[in-house]
């Protein structure tokens, strides 16, 4: 099972060489269809339940895992079902050739693949590699037009992700002498290795654990080295903007969290949770200050995928089971509402050919549909309830409060009003007011309408109620990370 | 042996800093490959384990051979002026690793306070290349000397790896040269693009993205 995760999509990137174009299309949906309904069968499996091995152990999932990869399936699909419009305007447009699309298929799918094996890799060693392919099989979906702009990107993309996952590869090499050192077992299994953490050096698990929150946090968007991000989001097409924003800072995130329960294992959970807690907030307030001036529509959203990314480091910070709880609903939340926010942005982008703010307006007048969806997306995304981000913020910061952080949770609040301020300014502009006379009213396609409806109600279900098999999993997977009971 | 391998690759990296022109830049950081090469060597004889062996052929053959000629084959390819560019001249940047190399013993005597002089001394070393391969990143203008530097932080943390940890399991190092091999060549397309519509290669002149 956890071994046709991986080759499904390395199966559907061959099938895109091969293919002519309509038969492409529908495997490639065929394929990440059954890719989802896998991984909730492995996600219901294994939660409650002990991890499973494959191929040698080479391959491990638990719930955490899991959790990953379903959140991951569920982008995947919904970014491929808005790609063929999307892709299919484009080549009507002339922006791109069909040998372009072709490329974007098996460019998609290898991505996928790469984003797949990140959480199901038991070896540290092997997960950095995959967290390395990742970033090199999106650096040319980011320069996919080869325009000045998307060049530049994508090369800031590549070097500065780069150099983050160097420095995480010098926290990975620490983290394998400490245990060499101590245990004289040669192995960077995280399975071993997390039985074994309790011996550990604890200078050097400190100093490894500071490299890898560096390193795989400029990858996860966290501020200070999140500069790269909304140059990247931006300049990407629109569904792989959604991927990057929606999951790829995630397995980063995972990256992290794999990390920081060995070091909690070797020398509490203070050490970690201080800095969780610090990066942050920092990130919290430097996406809020970015997003007060900010004109263009995809960057905004860029920045507010810094901040979520900040929320939930910081909820991990927090440490306590309802906090951590609510740190994998809001990773979930994020990833649904900003993947419906970009497709619509996307949509707007396109219908006005600009991505400033200031000159998309009426949005309501010119697409109707795309308008109700952004506004759901915005409501949601600043935590309006009934939406599901609303509930796991509540969840978080009632666990601040409950475990007497009044501090950092009065700083939480204030850096989130001021996003919530400016978010709604700068969107509701946007949508509401009178379009500009160039432009038509058009209509979606309904593969578009489809995925922005799916989402939309998705995003309500998860305000409302919680499924009894995504609570499971969500216990279970954060029950991994404080590592006892809830 | 180790200790004459590792002031070897010092040198080389403090050479790094004086280079003035790319393809000097280039042979540098081939022979700084070699060097970690015969480190891996010269450990693989004493353990007489065929997977060291492979892999120090690995390194040979990526880090040695097909990458720096990669990169010298741009270079000639996209016909740019051969000069790095220096945000700080050689003998400031020298006196800078000089800095950096007390900073980074500083550091090893306090995170591995009770180990043998050869451990420390790669450590140190170690270190000290990593962060000569990031002052290359940021103090040198063309994009080039971006794909060398991380080339170089990658060399320091694979000193690193095989000099005090006995060297990382075989499939980990496998993954870890193809994924360095992909990634020159990768960095190395965007590169050639980005000398194809900017018609330069310098980084800071890469401003259009702000805010």
């Amino acid at each position: 099972m956890l071994f046709s995760i991986v080759i499904i999509p390395v199966l559907a990137a061959v099938f895109s060489v091969l293919l002519p174009a309509r038969l492409r299309g529908t495997a490639n949906l065929a394929a990440h269809g059954v890719l989802l309904v896998l991984a909730g069968l492995l996600a219901y499996r294994i939660s409650g339940g002990s991890g499973i091995v494959a191929f040698g152990g080479v391959l491990r999932a638990d719930a955490l895992s899991a959790f990953f990869i379903f959140l991951i399936s569920l982008v995947n699909l919904a970014a491929l079902v808005y790609s063929r419009p999307y892709l299919q305007e484009d080549i009507d447009g002339g922006v791109l050739s069909v040998r372009q699309a072709r490329g974007y298929d098996i460019l998609f799918n290898v991505f996928a693949a790469t984003m797949l094996l990140v959480p199901l890799l038991d070896n540290l060693g092997h997960m950095w590699v995959a967290v390395e392919l990742t970033t090199l099989a999106s650096a040319f979906l980011v320069g996919f037009y080869n325009t000045k702009a998307s060049v530049e990107a994508a090369w800031k993309y590549v070097i500065i992700c780069s150099v983050g996952i160097t420095l995480a590869l010098l926290g990975t090499v620490l983290v394998y002498y400490a245990v060499a050192a101590q245990t004289d077992t040669k192995t960077l299994d995280w399975s071993v290795i997390m039985g074994r953490a309790a011996g550990l050096n604890p200078r050097i698990m400190s100093v490894a654990f500071l490299f890898i929150l560096v390193g795989y946090g400029t990858k996860a968007g966290l501020a200070p080295m999140h500069t790269w991000l909304p140059d990247a989001h931006s300049q990407a097409l629109t569904p792989v903007s959604a991927l990057l924003s929606g999951v790829l800072l995630k397995t980063s995130l995972y990256a992290i969290i794999r990390f920081a329960m060995i070091t909690n294992k070797t020398m509490g959970p203070e050490f970690t949770s201080r800095l969780f807690i610090f990066f942050g907030l920092f990130s919290v307030a430097v996406a809020g200050i970015f997003l007060l001036a900010q004109k263009d529509f995809k960057r905004l959203l860029a920045y507010s995928s810094i901040e979520h990314v900040g929320i939930i480091v910081f909820a991990l910070g927090v440490g306590t089971p309802l906090a951590v709880f609510g740190s994998m609903f809001h990773a979930l939340n994020h990833a649904v509402t900003k993947s419906l926010v970009f497709f619509a942005a996307g949509n707007a982008v396109k219908k006005y050919k600009t991505h400033h703010l200031h000159m998309i307006h009426g949005l309501v007048q010119a697409l109707p549909f795309t308008a109700a969806a952004a506004l759901v997306g915005l409501l949601s995304l600043v935590g309006m309830p009934p939406f599901g981000i609303f509930m796991s913020k509540l969840m978080i910061l009632s666990a601040c409060f409950q475990k007497g952080l009044y501090g950092p949770a009065a700083l939480l609040l204030l850096f989130l009003a001021v996003v919530f301020g400016a978010l709604i300014y700068h969107v509701s502009a946007s949508i509401f007011g009178h379009k500009p006379k160039g432009v038509e009213f058009g209509a979606e396609a309904l593969g578009m309408k489809v995925v922005f409806v799916c989402l939309a109600l998705l995003l309500l279900l998860l305000g409302v109620m919680m499924p009894t098999p995504l609570q499971t999993l969500l216990i279970s997977a954060s029950r991994l990370i404080t590592g006892g009971g809830v | 042996m180790t200790l004459f391998l590792l002031t070897g690759i010092m040198i080389l990296t403090y050479a790094m800093l004086v280079c003035h022109r790319i393809p000097a830049l280039i042979q540098n950081f081939r022979l700084q490959s070699l060097f970690l090469f015969l480190v891996t060597l010269d450990f693989a004889v004493r353990q007489k384990e065929a997977g060291v062996f492979v892999v120090a052929g690995l390194l040979l053959l990526v880090k040695v051979i097909l990458v720096p000629s990669f990169l010298n084959h741009l270079v000639k390819k996209i016909k740019v002026d051969e000069r790095l560019g220096l945000f700080l001249n050689p003998l400031l940047s020298l006196i800078a690793a000089l800095f950096l190399t007390w900073g980074a013993a500083v550091f090893c005597a306090w995170l591995v306070s009770d180990s043998p002089v050869v451990v420390f001394a790669a450590f140190v070393v170690s270190i000290t290349v990593v962060m000569v391969g990031f002052f290359i990143m940021v103090f040198r203008m063309k994009a080039i000397t971006q794909i060398v530097g991380l080339l170089v932080m990658e060399n320091g943390i694979f000193l690193l790896a095989s000099s005090i940890a006995g060297g990382m399991p075989f499939f980990v190092e496998i993954a870890i040269a193809f994924d360095v091999f992909i990634c020159a060549i990768i960095t190395g397309i965007f590169m050639y693009r980005i000398n194809k519509v900017f018609t330069h290669i310098e980084v800071h002149r890469l401003t259009d993205l702000k805010g």
